[in-house]
């Protein structure tokens, strides 16, 4: 079943299930939480040992085209004939901070992607901070870079939405209204700035996954999301949209107050993935952070990818090689220092900000 | 407004920005009503403005079939009631009972609260009005809750009062305001071009919001030249228009210049034709 049809017809399992969402920014010990399985098991393949590569790249002046052809290739992307769609974050625009994925990579992307064969390609994004789509796409060069490449971008809180039954249920959303282009392409590519959250750890492939939820129905900054449970709704919406491949942009990455005010970090890589889970775990490795304290990332790692380093079939640098070291907000500073951190799944989730 | 081009009567006439944005909206339409872009299904938002801006009676017929049992107007995805049209819908709809529905929806619906938190400042005391319902306060769902009271329900001041408390609430460091939030972990969050105009918007000719407007006119002034997109343009030209300012001079030629590029969508679209038209005149409110 390809993806089309499996979210398509994704309603016909959730219909028989019980919901077990946790709520406004509920907090259930660990131990209770183990308990519970919110998600329909038949809906999500076992577990395997997927590849994750993360390359070394200094700079966004090197040939990137050819990097992220190279690192796709490497972790075993099919696309030729496949339509595609680029999600990068373009939450807003700050010309004083990194907060994008650098329109350079996505431009990259777009040539590498259709030298693999894809059958098209388009970029979209649901700005979480930003009515104003093309000011963000206009002020952050990414227009100007689309244009060079040919390519079209949709703004994914104004396009056409299809309903999409969840089968995770961490929230009680029960339910997503994803954009028709998000749920019609044959392979989505979650394409993060690697940056520490406020109230999650980490934004990665899995959180970047906000940005494909429309504000005009869950609002600016899609608070909706927040009040259902930050991180339990991390894990609903990445478990609906599944990207098939991810490429997280470390080549300079935020560090500190992140997803917004932090301050930029040259980590120097690129971390692609097919599994958003073990691409997240990865790539918290890469920050320094402990995946396994990051609270979607271990809860996602029960059922939609692998969050067992073990696991994880790593076919470039070793992460804990690679590593640069992340500044934490103090709230996360057990991130950085033992196994059981990841603080309160629900903290400050009423008032949060968005797909950042 | 038809006149002759600078070339004398040889030349095309040049026609006006409402004109221009007006026709092009005109032709987005699907069916009697707008969606968020051209042809698309049709949506309250859109089609609040775009009834307003065109004076389109069967938009406003649409937005009428389109009213919720419980008066709102919105989206609705499962669990998730965004009612955030309601405001501009009742500002969109002729008097009588739709309307008020309208309205008795947004006195029944204040934004919920959190408890005071030193990371997010905020005051509970002053809810505002979420973009669904059962969720936080925001700028924009609150300006425009606060102009369809004061033009529609000009009693209604415990509504309007607190409307303008949680903008002076959320007003960011030097005027203006970002999504909501002033600060997030003690950092100031910089004011948007966008939502400042939508703060200003609801807030123009209030003496008791007079202060916010003078801060939120500073940033303004600042903001639309950088940021400049046609939803910020347009907004920026309404709240200037509205509180009588000069500005909207500038702004109008920088908009007029932004519909010789690809079509904005329909909600762009539609405030550009009412910022610049006549339908402008339907969210004044007298001093």
């Amino acid at each position: 079943m390809d993806r089309r049809t499996f979210l398509r017809r994704a309603g016909i399992v959730a219909a028989g299930s019980a919901a077990v969402g946790l709520g406004a920014g509920a907090a259930i010990p660990g131990l209770l939480r183990r308990l519970d399985r919110p998600w329909d098991d038949d809906a999500f393949p076992p577990l395997g040992r997927p590849k994750v590569l993360v390359a070394r790249v200094a700079s966004y002046d090197v040939d990137l085209e050819t990097t992220v052809e190279e690192g796709l290739r490497e972790v075993g992307a099919s696309l030729a004939g496949r339509s595609v769609l680029l999600k990068p974050n373009f939450v807003e625009y700050d010309p004083e901070t990194v907060i994008n994925t650098d329109p350079r990579l996505v431009a990259a992307t777009v040539l590498a992607v259709r030298r693999l064969g894809a059958s098209s390609v388009l970029v979209a994004e649901g700005p979480g901070h930003r009515r104003d789509t093309p000011f963000v796409v206009s002020a952050s060069g990414l227009g100007e870079r689309l244009g060079e490449v040919g390519a079209r971008f949709v703004d994914l809180n104004l396009a056409p939405v299809t309903r999409v039954p969840l089968h995770a249920r961490f929230t009680e959303l029960g339910e997503l209204w994803l954009p028709a282009p998000v749920v019609d392409a044959d392979v989505v590519i979650s394409m993060p700035k690697m940056k520490t959250h406020h109230w999650a750890g980490a934004t990665l492939s899995m959180k970047n996954c906000f940005g494909c939820v429309p504000g005009r129905i869950y609002g600016w900054p899609k608070n909706v999301l927040h009040w259902a449970g930050l991180q339990e709704a991390i894990v609903d919406v990445a478990s609906a949209v599944r990207p098939e491949l991810q490429i997280v942009d470390g080549i300079v990455g935020m560090e500190g107050n992140g997803p917004i005010d932090g301050t930029p970090v040259q980590a120097g890589v690129l971390v692609f993935g097919t599994d958003p889970v073990a691409t997240d775990s990865t790539a918290a490795v890469v920050m320094g952070l402990d995946p396994a304290g990051i609270w979607h990332v271990s809860e996602a790692g029960r059922f939609l990818g692998q969050a067992d380093p073990e696991q994880i079939v790593q076919v470039g640098e070793d992460p804990e090689r690679s590593m640069t070291s992340f500044d934490v907000l103090p709230v996360f500073e057990d991130l950085k220092t033992g196994p059981d951190g990841g603080g309160d799944p629900g903290a400050h989730a009423g008032l949060g900000d968005a797909n950042a | 407004m038809l006149w002759p081009g600078p070339g004398g009567a040889d030349t095309p006439p040049v026609r006006s920005l409402y004109e221009r944005s007006a026709e092009t909206l005109d032709r987005a339409r699907t069916g009697d009503a707008f969606g968020p872009t051209p042809g698309a299904e049709p949506e309250p938002e859109p089609t609040a403005l775009a009834a307003i801006a065109l004076d389109d009676d069967a938009a406003r017929r649409w937005l009428t079939d389109a009213q919720r049992p419980d008066g709102s107007f919105g989206l609705t995805a499962g669990p998730v009631e965004n009612d955030a049209p309601t405001g501009l819908a009742a500002l969109a709809l002729p008097p009588g009972d739709e309307r008020e529905r309208a309205l008795d929806h947004l006195v029944a619906t204040p934004a919920r609260t959190l408890p005071p938190d030193p990371v997010v400042p905020h005051d509970p005391n002053v809810p505002g009005w979420g973009w669904a319902l059962g969720t936080a306060g925001w700028v924009e769902p609150t300006s425009r809750a606060l102009l369809a009271f004061r033009r529609l329900r000009p009693g209604a001041t415990t509504q309007i009062d607190g409307a303008v408390g949680f903008l002076a609430d959320r007003e960011c460091v030097g005027g203006g305001w970002n999504f909501g939030n002033r600060s997030v972990y003690y950092v100031d969050l910089p004011p948007f071009g966008q939502t400042t105009a939508t703060g200003l918007i609801g807030l123009h000719a209030l003496e008791s919001g007079y202060g916010l407007v003078l801060g939120g006119v500073d940033a303004l002034r600042r903001l639309w030249p950088v940021e400049g997109g046609p939803l910020t343009l347009a907004m920026s030209l309404a709240a200037f228009r509205l509180l009588g300012l000069s500005d909207a001079d500038d702004v109008e030629a920088a908009l007029d210049r932004t519909l010789d590029g690809p079509a904005p969508d329909v909600i762009a679209l539609a405030w550009i034709a009412l910022a610049s038209g006549p339908g402008l005149s339907e969210l004044a409110v007298p001093p």
